[in-house]
């Protein structure tokens, strides 16, 4: 990965100062978002992290099978309720035994968002010394495109199909980074895979943030069959919900929250609903409803980052 | 220091009088564990308070995980277990259950967690009050399961789950059960071990070779999928471990006795067994009441004995057939019900053995349900009747003792 390259990417791949420890073929759809991040994250950080992994897109080739494996990382299997217990575990014993350290609990929002949250709640609270990421593919698409909390407002899923009595999910998607940056933990952001030199700085920070306590990445990482969009479009969905505000960029320290991008214009969300089936069937009124959740949110982030660059934020409790 | 306290000294021990719950929370003090990870719940709640002080204090150099939930406690102990460390966690009923996923994967993961649980009646009912039925509903879990009669023991089998889940040839998880209220909160004289001596106890341990660890950049996992052949092979092995841990259990208790000079038997501890005709099987706390009835019983000529269950987990069905061939009459006492079987979890699971006891007649009686104290009286009638199975009179298969009204309700 020593590779230059003219413009923009050079940067990026700056940042790949380590060997990609997985197989060059995997089982993962084509044009999954989820393969990309995880292939991206031990160059980032190195190949001496210990990654865990739950039940889940990632785990057939996280996990393995049998006494054969995909990649070269130490890893942990998981359950999906206690994922970050079990990081909790191996981090504590790791800096009880002197070991040097950096353990990256790698769940998806089913995870995160909804039956492994209260551990991950619990950890985030006692500021547990490890990195927690959740690629957010808004839903269980491993076991077939269920909803989860995180999935938005307007989607058809297979628990939250279209139908004649249903506009897909009757609900709006949950704020899981914002939830997480409040519980005031040294680190939390999102980031996604159309900016991928954000995502390798939010990771190192993420890595310098764990000495100090927990820290936590939200990470939009779209599913090309369990959407409905063609598996080139990847980056492209990212980029565009980026660009609507549908997944803004931002991070927080110790709580304090800031933009790290600023959209200028914003474009509607309808240029981001187009791209996939999942929102095919919404019609002008149900994007509005979207698009209103879509505001509120921005408008709420923007609203606590200046809420709180002007409170006074404690430092954080040493040990 | 005077000359009696000297002389105990020298033995290596002093005498405390203090709870279950006590004797478990030094139990766990002096293994040095690396990780323990608990959340409260009655009767289990002292254990961690203990502990909580005795990190405070600077005497427990542990890393103390305060989780959220059991879920959680027994997740991070595995993790910490499998990453190398020695770990400790306590429980009891609900928070058991709520653990259970977590347990299944620390005994698939072959984690050697040690974890003590004290016995409570478990969901269906909420009831705060002792019972078996959480052990019973774990029992499937893979683990090793041992069982307490009294605080001493509560200490002493913290020391010896050790040695059976951290020894290379078993790394299977050890649960330590006792029961709640009558030994979580009874205060009794025991005798602490020094620290040197628990040191020396376990220092077998460092002899051999080292298990597998998950280390940073080790290049190894845990928690693959097993698959076909690749699952039959893990669930053989552990299931051969399990077997492997009953000789292994007996030799723990011997090298436990030649250190600290008290000997309880191994997988089974027998009382008065040797001309018996007939014998009561238990377990727990109820064992001292029986003791005491039996040495009456036996003071008016009756030839009845004790049989205590130590082991749980893997049961000790050769050790029990050893000890109960050609006995007359068994009356088994369970502190916990068997959903779908009339008798109790152990009478259903002795009778699997039958055939092996050339004859002997069997019985089970169900007693000390939510607190229902397993009097002299009762355990007295459970013997009568035992012996009345014994002469050949028409006992009934299943007796509720405390629930006389079972027998007008029908069915058992």
């Amino acid at each position: 990965m020593t590779g230059k390259k003219k413009g923009k990417l050079t940067k990026v791949l700056d940042y790949l100062k380590h060997e990609d420890p997985f197989s060059k073929g995997v089982a993962f759809c084509p044009g999954c978002g989820l393969e990309l991040l995880l292939r991206f994250i031990p160059q980032v950080l190195g190949n001496d992290i210990v990654i865990t992994g739950t039940p889940s897109c990632s785990a057939p080739v996280l996990l393995g099978q049998n006494n054969q494996s995909w990649h070269t990382l130490s890893y942990f299997g998981t359950l999906m309720t206690g994922a970050a217990a079990n990081a909790t575990g191996l981090a504590r014993y790791y800096r009880k035994a002197g070991i040097k350290n950096t353990v990256v609990c790698f769940n998806g929002d089913g995870t995160a968002a909804d039956i492994g949250f209260g551990n991950l709640s619990g950890a985030a609270e006692r500021n547990e010394p490890f990195i927690y990421i959740c690629y957010d593919n808004e839903g269980y698409m491993n076991t077939g495109v269920q909803k989860s909390a995180t999935t938005p407002y307007g989607a058809s899923t297979t628990t939250t199909p279209f139908g004649t009595a249903s506009k897909g999910k009757n609900l709006r998607r949950m704020n899981l980074a914002l939830k997480m940056a409040m519980h005031k933990i040294p680190y939390a952001a999102t980031a996604t895979l159309s900016d991928l030199g954000d995502l390798a700085k939010k990771l190192l920070k993420a890595k310098e943030a764990k000495e100090r306590g927990f820290a936590f990445l939200h990470v939009f990482a779209p599913c090309t069959t369990g959407w409905g969009y063609a598996p080139e479009n990847t980056i492209e969905v990212c980029r565009r919900a980026v660009k609507t505000n549908y997944f803004p960029l931002w991070e927080a320290i110790n709580g304090k929250i800031r933009m790290t991008k600023t959209v200028k214009k914003p474009k509607p969300v309808s240029t981001y609903t187009e791209l996939m089936k999942k929102f095919a069937h919404l019609n002008e009124a149900d994007l509005q409803i979207l698009q209103d959740d879509v505001d509120y949110e921005y408008c709420m982030l923007g609203g606590l980052s200046t809420l709180e660059a002007e409170c006074h934020i404690p430092e954080s409790v040493e040990d | 220091m005077n000359i009696k306290a000297e002389a105990k000294a020298k033995a290596g021990s002093q005498i405390k009088v203090i709870t279950g719950n006590a004797a478990a929370a030094i139990g766990a003090k002096l293994v040095r564990p690396d990780v323990v990870a608990a959340y409260p719940i009655t009767p289990q709640t002292e254990i961690i308070e203990q502990i909580s002080k005795f990190h405070a204090n600077g005497e427990m150099d542990c890393e103390l995980i305060t989780v959220e939930g059991e879920n959680s406690a027994m997740n991070a102990v595995m993790a910490a277990s499998l990453a190398g460390g020695r770990v400790f966690t306590a429980t009891s009923s609900w928070g058991l259950v709520f653990m259970y996923d977590a347990v299944l994967a620390t005994a698939g993961a072959r984690a050697p967690v040690v974890m003590v649980n004290v016995n409570r009646e478990t969901p269906g009912i909420i009831a705060v009050s002792c019972g078996q039925q959480d052990m019973i509903s774990t029992r499937d879990a893979g683990w090793i399961f041992l069982i307490a009669e009294d605080c001493q023991e509560v200490l002493d089998l913290v020391l010896q789950a050790y040695r059976l889940a951290e020894d290379y040839d078993i790394q299977v998880p050890v649960m330590v059960h006792y029961d709640g209220f009558y030994l979580s909160y009874l205060s009794e004289g025991v005798d602490v071990p020094f620290q040197e001596d628990v040191d020396r106890f376990l220092s077998v341990l460092n002899d051999q070779p080292e298990r597998t660890k998950l280390v940073p950049g080790g290049k190894l996992g845990c928690g693959t999928h097993g698959i076909l052949g690749g699952y039959l092979e893990l669930r053989h092995k552990h299931v051969s471990a399990m077997e492997r841990s009953k000789a292994k259990f007996e030799q723990i208790d011997k090298e436990f006795q030649e250190i600290f000079g008290r000997s309880y038997g191994g997988q089974i501890e027998e009382y008065r067994m040797d001309d018996a005709d007939v014998v009561l099987v238990g377990s727990g706390s109820m064992c001292g009441t029986i003791k005491t009835v039996i040495d009456e019983k036996r003071d008016a000529g009756v030839k009845v004995g004790l049989l205590k269950i130590r082991m749980y987990r893997p049961f000790p069905g050769e050790a029990m057939v050893e000890a109960l061939k050609g006995k007359k009459a068994i009356g088994v006492v369970d502190r916990s019900l068997c959903f779908g079987f009339k008798g109790g979890p152990i009478y259903t699971e002795l009778k699997a053995f039958e055939t092996q006891l050339d004859g002997s007649k069997m019985v089970s009686f169900i007693d000390g349900i939510a607190n229902t104290d397993i009097t002299t009286a009762n355990i007295g009638q459970m013997i009568d009747a035992t012996c009345d199975l014994a002469e050949g009179k028409d006992v009934r298969e299943v007796t509720w003792v405390s629930y006389p009204e079972a027998q007008e309700e029908g069915g058992l």
